[in-house]
């Protein structure tokens, strides 16, 4: 993943993934994989074009428009199909890191998901 | 790129010829009417202004070739801005069935459904044949290709294609290109035709003789009419720098739902009216989203082009009519 600078970070990433997976073996009601955030899409906007979450964050993307909207990253990790209006699209971040999302139809929408 | 354009009202002609004794006047003052002077746009009460029918109703548009450009049906689309899509495009069908010099064929600038629903697309193939001539040739929007990498546009619209539904054809003398910028999209970036397309073109026009009229029609606008919208092409400059040795070059465009006209050098860049819905103003709005109008005023605000070339001239005159 592009935003990973170094072996020493990935080291790391690796840990928490394993670590999260741990954790989801564990079962659902875990805190770190109950944890929820919503993005809202309206006119041709996400509403909240940065948002920051913990690890294990569920993030849902509402389409609000009258318009079809795609939630892609660039990295081509998650990728939802064509949202109608009030359709929702959710992907869950196992791992840390910065991932740059946009709407591949409305290449214009940009956003980005920290996982912290 | 200049900032000669203008949004013509739904009746306004404009004719376009670098043929020095074949300017046509009215169509030479409607250039110079913007060439120069920044961006113009006629707007009445926050809205396009859209003229009734005068002069178009009563002009006789005869020649050698005569089609007509259909866009943006978004067939399947029923929010408030226009629940029944199917009636305006019903509507912009009776209008063509009208005219008094039929089309010889029809071109639809793409956005042919709304989510690619192979019973979409076959609702507007339906709907469609048998008029204006003898078929209608389509480029794909990025409503045509959400899912499955275009496969029901493709099916339908892709057999005697190229990559994503590229490809080209001759009509009486005229050479027409069918482009397609809605496939592979880059983050923050607008339309793109990519590498493999441009190749194409290239190859495609170098046997052409430069004397041959260019007809290319794409989905999104091959010329920068907003970018903060996404309205243009990332590699447009790249197309048109092929088409260069041509003396008559038209661009047919849909995408923006609404008319804008702009000529550079012997390029004329059109934008039609969709049938669907009217977008608002480059900047009008905080985005570009389907604008909601009255519905008395809906139908002014959606049409369709009537595209007539004249041998010899190199000329095309391009009339759009509203549905109102």
């Amino acid at each position: 993943m592009k935003n990973y600078r170094n072996l020493k970070t990935n080291v790391g990433i690796v840990i928490v993934m394993t670590a999260a997976l741990c954790l989801g073996a564990l079962g659902q009601s875990n805190s770190a994989s109950a944890s929820k955030a919503e993005v809202t899409i309206d006119n041709f906007t996400f509403q909240s074009p940065t948002i920051t979450v913990p690890v294990g964050t569920e993030v849902t993307w509402i389409n609000r428009d009258d318009m079809p909207h795609i939630i892609a990253s660039d990295d081509k990790l998650l990728k939802s199909k064509a949202l109608d209006t009030d359709e929702r699209f959710s992907f869950t971040f196992a791992a840390a890191g910065t991932y740059h999302y946009f709407c591949s139809i409305h290449p214009k929408m940009t956003g980005e998901v920290i996982v912290k | 790129m200049s900032e000669e354009r203008k949004i013509l009202s739904h009746t306004d002609e404009m004719t376009h010829t670098n043929v020095s004794d074949g300017v046509d006047r009215r169509g030479f003052l409607k250039c110079m009417a913007w060439a120069g002077t920044g961006a113009v746009y006629v707007m009445q009460g926050g809205v396009l202004k859209s003229y009734a029918l005068g002069d178009h109703g009563k002009k006789k548009l005869a020649g050698e070739l005569t089609f007509v450009q259909l866009s943006d049906s978004h067939m399947g689309f029923n929010k408030p801005a226009n629940t029944d899509v199917t009636a305006t495009l019903q509507v912009a069908i009776d209008r063509i069935k009208a005219l008094e010099h039929q089309p010889e064929f029809m071109i639809h600038t793409g956005d042919i459904t709304h989510l690619s629903k192979p019973e979409q697309f076959d609702t507007v193939a339906q709907m469609l044949k048998g008029v204006g001539g003898q078929e209608t040739f389509y480029v794909p929007g990025e409503h045509d290709m959400l899912e499955d990498e275009g496969k029901a546009y493709l099916e339908r619209f892709g057999k005697q294609t190229q990559g994503a539904g590229w490809y080209s054809f001759e009509k009486k003398g005229v050479h027409f290109i069918g482009l397609v910028n809605v496939v592979n999209l880059k983050a923050g970036g607008l339309g793109t035709l990519g590498a493999e397309q441009l190749e194409w073109l290239e190859k495609d026009v170098k046997h052409v003789s430069k004397s041959t009229p260019i007809v290319v029609f794409a989905h999104i606008p091959l010329w920068a009419v907003y970018p903060q919208w996404g309205w243009g092409t990332e590699d447009s400059a790249q197309a048109m720098s092929y088409l260069k040795k041509f003396g008559s070059v038209t661009v047919l465009n849909g995408h923006i739902h609404q008319v804008m006209q702009k000529v550079e050098g012997n390029v004329t860049f059109h934008t039609a009216c969709s049938t669907a819905f009217p977008q608002p103003q480059p900047g009008a709005a905080s985005g570009p989203g389907p604008m909601k109008v009255p519905a008395e005023q809906l139908r002014s605000m959606l049409g369709l082009s009537e595209v007539n070339y004249v041998n010899g001239k190199h000329s095309l005159a391009i009339v759009d009519s509203n549905l109102g």
